[in-house]
């Protein structure tokens, strides 16, 4: 699995092969505050990038997530539908949201570094 | 954020690591371990709130009739020692702030809103009003929760709920914005180190401006800016236990035209058995009568999101849809208040 890249709009992501997994960035969910409740999508659902796929309620405000690229969906976290607040405590890890096939690769998100250059 | 105010508690917020947030000018606490947690103390134990942003007021009695002509309520002919929520009104009957006034023997503290006091103190000189503003000088902090008064009892003697009192260094009365039992106090600046040893010594947490709307909407009460805004009158806010003031005050008329008509706006209570959250400005249709959600967030308490709408008219319908970004969602107009 590569080294999670990060997009402007608070995403990461991690390509593993044909594969990436998506979620929001530890600055992101420090922004949101207390996530109550997350939309996912259906295993299936096709995705151009910059599209919405994500729709993240929290008790500050509610924020969409885009694809970082041309994907169809895998496998979704199916613990955030009981335990949101796992983006919280764990955005990078176990709060990660969706796995996806890469329909077109485009690896064009930032290093961490360059990522926290961006929001500071 | 420099050219932002500060209260006497800024050193204390950086210190505790607080994500601080720009709101009426001033640099305050949205929250320091998380709105949920924040909200539970309060709600189990005792949480403290630093409301120094809110403007105080200092107006002697001899003004006190001429403060009556500009509000909804009674204040002339409040006991003293009472607190009173009140509601300034313009001659349209449409809020110009939502305030507390305590009254003393001699004087009255008026606490209103940080984002509406320029606008208070203008309209006060307006009427020849005299006054003093002492915010930058004192802080005001709200200790509220089931545990508050037991711990406050220490070195306070505690009034009746929404009484006052006062010794040689705090100004308090037992009123507060959560739903729960405390107090607000309000205090020298220079005692503000002092302030902070004893909440520290006794456990009670900080909570910021995130719990603090959280649990106001869980107690069912209004926001000015959101519930409340010079369009709207203390009728069509569903107010009007608040309306008491037998003198002619700035658009009584209006009121009571609405109160013996019923023909106006009205907000309502909802909720909505999701953790989709209808938010400020969604759109809401009760049959053919539309309405706009005024505030709406997740109760941590109920498990549920619940809110404010406003409808042009009284609604047809308990029940009620949200267009949510173009999805919708059933709720339900509550008359109850969403905490037994």
């Amino acid at each position: 699995m590569t080294d999670k890249k990060y997009l402007e709009t608070h995403e990461w992501y991690s390509i593993n092969e044909n594969s990436i997994t998506v979620g929001i960035s530890d600055f992101a969910q420090g922004e949101l505050g207390d996530i109550v409740f997350v939309t996912l999508p259906n295993v299936g659902d096709k995705y151009n990038k910059g599209d919405s796929m994500i729709e993240i309620e929290a008790t500050k405000t509610v924020a969409e997530a885009y694809a970082p690229m041309d994907c169809i969906i895998t496998d979704i976290n199916s613990q955030l539908d009981n335990e949101p607040e796992i983006i919280n405590s764990d955005p990078c890890g176990s709060g990660w949201i969706v796995k996806a096939e890469i329909i077109n690769l485009d690896d064009a998100g930032m290093s961490y570094q360059e990522y926290e250059s961006f929001i500071s | 954020m420099t050219d932002l105010l500060k209260t006497s508690l800024y050193k204390y917020h950086k210190e505790q690591n607080s994500k601080l947030i720009k709101f009426a000018g001033w640099q305050v606490p949205f929250s320091y371990e998380g709105t949920i947690k924040e909200h539970n103390y309060v709600r189990t134990k005792a949480g403290f709130f630093d409301v120094s942003h809110m403007g105080r007021i200092h107006i002697e009695n001899d003004q006190i009739n001429k403060v009556n002509n500009l509000i909804c309520s009674d204040l002339a002919n409040l006991e003293d020692s009472k607190a009173l929520y009140s509601i300034f009104t313009n001659k349209e009957g449409n809020a110009i702030d939502d305030v507390i006034f305590w009254k003393f023997e001699k004087y009255i503290i008026l606490i209103c809103n940080a984002i509406n006091r320029e606008k208070i103190l203008i309209h006060l000189t307006n009427h020849d009003i005299e006054h003093k503003d002492i915010t930058f000088q004192t802080s005001l902090i709200a200790i509220q929760g089931p545990e508050a008064i037991s711990i406050l009892k220490n070195i306070l003697e505690i009034p009746d709920k929404f009484y006052t009192n006062f010794n040689d260094k705090f100004t308090y009365a037992r009123t507060g914005y959560t739903g729960e039992d405390g107090l607000e106090i309000m205090y020298n600046n220079s005692e503000t180190e002092n302030f902070i040893q004893f909440l520290k010594e006794n456990n009670i947490k900080p909570c910021g401006l995130g719990s603090r709307d959280t649990l106001r909407l869980e107690a069912s009460l209004p926001l000015y800016g959101f519930e409340l805004s010079e369009s709207i009158t203390p009728v069509e806010a569903n107010l009007k236990w608040t309306i008491s003031n037998k003198s002619n005050y700035l658009g009584k008329n209006i009121i009571n035209k609405q109160i013996e008509s019923g023909d106006h706006k009205y907000l309502k209570r909802f909720v909505v058995n999701s953790k989709r959250i209808p938010r400020t400005g969604t759109k809401v249709k009760s049959n053919n009568i539309n309405g706009q959600v005024t505030s709406g967030n997740f109760s941590p308490i109920l498990n549920k999101s619940i809110g404010f709408v406003l409808f042009d008219t009284a609604p047809e319908t308990d029940l009620i849809e949200f267009d949510i970004r173009g999805k919708l969602l059933e709720g339900k107009i509550i008359s109850k208040r969403f905490l037994s």
